[in-house]
């Protein structure tokens, strides 16, 4: 099961980025860009996500995805107009869309109604103006059932049986001409297997070639049970083959005993050509049907094609598609017709089976005339965002340039990507031990090797920073979620807020943009349920009665900057110090400024809303955010205007894969501390330290009293320096906590690639990982956090 | 002809020889001899320093840098109860593979590949428990006895208790 569990990851996947693809054209249709393109990528990414949902199984979500679907492909046809109306309704469907992919996901249940109101304004809007339309049986939607959406092509369906019995006119005549009279060698078989033949893994082809070693044969499919695709049901058999043997020597008992293991699974009839028993006179297979099971799942599927694959069919415009077709009628024996070889090109492959011909695509491929404008849809497909430049896919490309955006992409397992990052950071840190070693005599002396150096050392920078770039994305990625959260914060406070976002196509680091979701999600909450004001409020103060919240990202140096903006009343610092009093945040006799008392909406438990609303208010939401933060190395910093609004600003470092660290010595051990948890470093001689009654030894940096950790006691290093020259880091543990480290010496800040200890160890209590230095050794990380927590368990204990 | 009737069976010997006997990489501390499967083996080298991991027993010796992995050295010596190798630049790390994991193994010196038959391998003697424990079982090579690590068990346990 576990191939299933990867395709249905897969599937997971793309509808992530199917739906923030929606988030992106609906964002600019509700700016009024109504145009046909937007529309049309809307459908396929509907589609998309309906035809894979079909394909697993999650009939909840294709029922929707259909009626949602039914409703865009009218408007795209004109005869719904896209009113504001429509547009909300469309945006209210996606976000029932990510619920129901969601669900399907996670394995939750949603109401059985979840979404019906809307399903049934889908259908009343549909059925308004469909029966104005044309319904001369063009109509695409009325002919695709749900399981077969992927294919989309206009089959007329009894014509393909008759298609494919023209493409067999070889055989066909072959058996036609088959003398009529009686003679001795001449046999008839008729073989109709059941469901339960194919269902036990039975292969018709092998019993023909069984049959064709006993002489000179001809098969013929009999087809005409093949009902018209919305009839079509996948597990049933519609197919059965008339067969002609030619051989002195045959007998009955020989052809009988070919399908002796599949009797009771088929029906056979064997009459000697000319007797009495000439034709089949045998009744119709009580089971109907003939498709092949593995080809009859097959279909489905279909909409989710591999971007490789897609290439093929994006290129192929029909004519090529004919092309094809040309290549399938000669390609298989044809003898055995309707028997689905492994289409010699696969214009189908889907991602989860193996090439084989389904009925549709045989019919698709030799009844060429009826696919008049078939590649529309499926081409559709090949045009998903994927890894593609986001603005590529957005811009005219759709129609021409289909080729290019399927090329420009490539899914790559983040695991080789990382394992790239890895090698590459090696490298770097190789390279400039290299460069360390080059001594004035050297450099003198060997001027060709000072030079191979520099180029070296230009290039590895050159391919770390395309390296990084790879794990790069824009973290429109996580605010095109944010519009949803907006819209749904909105009416449930009953506020009007417009959300702005700005620099979308700003890249981060891959494990940096994971992180970053539940801390925008939370500041956002937090500007709208406490920053903007009711819209009667804002107008009494002379706004507009619509809040914004402006959400941007920008570069500024090594580091990303996200600021969420409001246009709301401000912090309330009254209220936040009056709180921060009463829980004891903040002493009595403690002024803090403007700004610290901005800061201690960080503070965990913190929350000055007086009810907690299903909303905020918990005091769970900012501390998660700064501790988040810090966890990738970044910080928060708040600002606020009374009566003007809010602005949180939050500072990450591009990349995870270098972290920045001090490099410091315990005892004879090189150890590192990121530089990110590091509030200052004072020498052991100038820095206060106390005694407190248990014996512990306590810092007082400006007031305040910070739990000291003696490193080289800690990791139990012997250290022989003297304790006047160590040194104290002052880090800052999650919950801006602190913690006093002291140190042996201070080597210096440097830039290292992290390594973890458990991938041939196990966890190390007080050490985060390791790192390789210039010199080729193991320096530690110290796990700030960690260090702080032992401790505690161990005062508790 | 002859030659070619000579080849033929060495080639048969060595079949036989790969389906009933074992490949050792035998490496020696003190005057002991231990030895562990050659396929597990993936390399060795010199002692070159180790960074000591803090809270971990004391036959974990510390983690190196191997090509750019951190593997961490474990020392036979201690982990048999002898008290901790004073490595110098002749003492020898084995690289093995145990699992998915890479560990060194501090040993004094590596001494011989030793092939020897399954079927000579006895169980080891019950009686000293650290034996038992970091035992597969013994075999008997040119009047050498050699014991057979259990690398699973010599690299558990490397935590401190508490």
């Amino acid at each position: 099961m576990s191939d299933l569990d990867d395709f249905k990851a897969t599937y997971f996947d793309e509808c992530s980025e199917l739906l923030t693809e929606l988030e992106e054209q609906f964002a600019a249709i509700e700016a009024g860009e109504r145009d046909a393109d937007r529309l049309n990528a809307v459908f396929r990414a509907i589609h998309s996500i309906k035809g894979g949902a079909g394909a697993f199984g999650f009939s909840a979500l294709v029922g929707f995805a259909h009626a949602y679907e039914t409703l865009l492909d009218y408007v795209r046809d004109g005869r719904i107009e896209m009113s504001d109306d429509v547009v909300t309704l469309c945006i209210r469907a996606n976000d029932i869309v990510a619920d129901h992919v969601k669900a399907a996901q996670t394995g939750e249940a949603l109401p059985a109604d979840y979404g019906m109101d809307e399903k049934e304004r889908f259908d009343a809007l549909a059925r308004g103006d469909a029966a104005a339309g044309d319904d001369e049986g063009g109509d695409p939607l009325d002919e695709f059932d749900i399981e077969f959406t992927p294919v989309m092509v206009n089959l007329d369906a009894p014509e393909a049986p008759a298609a494919m019995a023209a493409g067999e006119a070889p055989v066909d005549d072959a058996f036609d001409s088959a003398p009529m009279q009686i003679e001795p060698g001449h046999w008839e078989v008729r073989f109709t297997p059941h469901r339960a033949l194919y269902a036990r893994a039975n292969d018709p082809l092998l019993l023909f070639r069984e049959l064709a070693a006993l002489g000179e044969m001809h098969v013929r499919a009999v087809l005409e049970e093949i009902p018209p695709l919305s009839d079509f049901e996948p597990f049933a058999v519609y197919c059965s083959w008339e067969i002609t043997m030619i051989s002195s020597s045959l007998t009955e008992a020989m052809i009988r005993e070919v399908f002796e293991f599949v009797e009771g699974d088929c029906d056979i009839a064997v009459a000697q050509l000319g007797s009495a028993a000439v034709g089949f006179d045998i009744p119709p297979a009580p089971e109907p049907v003939v498709a092949p099971p593995k080809a009859a799942a097959k279909p489905t599927m279909s909409d989710e094609p591999d971007p490789a694959d897609l290439l093929a069919l994006a290129d192929d415009e029909v004519a090529s598609l004919l092309d094809f077709s040309g290549d399938k009628d000669v390609a298989p024996e044809p003898q055995f017709a309707p028997e689905p070889e492994p289409a010699p090109v696969s214009v189908q492959d889907s991602f989860e089976e193996p090439p084989s011909l389904s009925f549709a695509e045989l019919a698709e491929t030799i009844q060429p005339s009826p696919i008049a404008k078939p590649p529309a849809p499926v081409a559709v497909a090949a045009a998903p965002v994927r890894v593609a430049p986001p603005a590529a896919p957005s811009e005219g490309e759709e129609s021409g340039g289909n080729r290019s955006v399927g090329v420009q992409s490539i899914r790559v397992d983040l695991d080789k990507v990382d394992r790239v990052v890895n090698m590459v950071g090696e490298l770097v840190i190789t390279q400039s031990m290299l460069t360390q070693q080059m001594d004035e005599t050297l450099r003198a002396r060997y001027t060709e090797l000072v030079r191979g150096l520099e180029v070296l050392a230009q290039t590895t920078r050159g391919l770390q920073d395309s390296v990084m770039a790879i794990r790069a994305q824009p973290v429109k990625s996580v605010f095109s979620r944010m519009p949803r959260l907006v819209r749904e914060l909105a009416t449930k406070t009953g506020k009007k807020i417009k959300l702005e976002t700005i620099g979308e196509n700003t890249e981060i680091d891959k494990t940096v943009i994971e992180q970053l979701s539940d801390p925008l999600t939370h500041m956002i909450r937090n500007s709208a349920d406490h920053g903007i004001e009711t819209p009667d409020k804002r107008l009494g103060r002379g706004k507009n009665e619509t809040g914004t919240i402006r959400l941007s990202a920008e570069q500024a140096g090594g580091n990303i900057l996200i600021i969420v903006e409001d246009d709301g009343g401000g912090i309330n610092r009254e209220r936040v110090l009056q709180v921060a009093r009463d829980k004891g945040v903040v002493a009595p006799d403690i002024n803090p400024t403007d700004e610290q008392i901005d800061q201690l909406i960080f503070a965990p438990g913190f929350s000055t809303a007086s009810e907690v609303s299903d909303i905020s208010g918990r005091g769970v939401g900012m501390d998660v955010v700064l501790s988040n933060i810090k966890k990738i190395g970044g910080s928060v910093h708040v600002r606020s205007w009374t009566g003007k609004g809010t602005r949180m600003t939050l500072r990450l470092p591009l990349t995870l894969a270098v972290l920045d660290v001090m490099l410091v010595k315990v005892g004879e051990s090189p150890y590192v501390v990121p530089l990110s948890s590091i509030v200052e470093t004072i020498q052991c001689s100038r820095a206060s330290f106390e005694r407190v009654p248990s014996g512990g030894q306590v810092l007082q940096v400006r007031g305040e009293y910070v739990q000291v950790i003696d490193l080289a006691q800690r990791f139990e290093m012997v250290t022989e320096t003297d304790p006047e020259n160590r040194f104290v880091v002052l880090c800052e543990a999650e919950g801006s906590a602190k913690v006093a480290l002291i140190v042996d010496d201070i080597i210096g800040q440097q830039q290292v690639v992290i390594k973890s200890l458990e991938e041939n160890f196990e966890r190390v209590d007080g050490i985060a990982g390791g790192t390789i230095l210039g010199d080729g050794n193991v320096a530690l990380i110290v796990d700030v956090q960690g260090l702080k927590t032992t401790i505690v368990h161990k005062n508790a204990a | 002809m002859e030659a070619l009737g000579l080849r033929d069976d060495i080639g048969d010997k060595s079949a036989v020889a790969a389906q009933n006997s074992l490949q050792l990489i035998a490496f020696s501390i003190g005057e002991q001899t231990y030895g562990v499967e050659i396929t597990t083996v993936r390399e060795i080298r010199a002692w070159n320093g180790a960074t000591p991991l803090p809270n971990t027993r004391e036959f974990v010796r510390g983690v190196i840098n191997l090509r750019g992995t951190i593997v961490p050295i474990f020392d036979l010596r201690a982990r048999f109860g002898d008290g901790q190798t004073s490595p110098t630049k002749n003492h020898v790390v084995v690289v093995m593979s145990v699992g998915d994991k890479w560990v060194g193994i501090l040993v004094d010196a590596v001494s011989d590949i030793l092939t020897v038959s399954r079927d000579d391998i006895h169980n080891v003697p019950e009686g000293n428990s650290i034996d038992t424990e970091l035992l597969n079982g013994i075999v008997t090579h040119e009047s050498r006895m050699v014991g057979l690590i259990d690398l699973h068990a010599v690299v558990s346990g490397a935590k401190m208790d508490g």
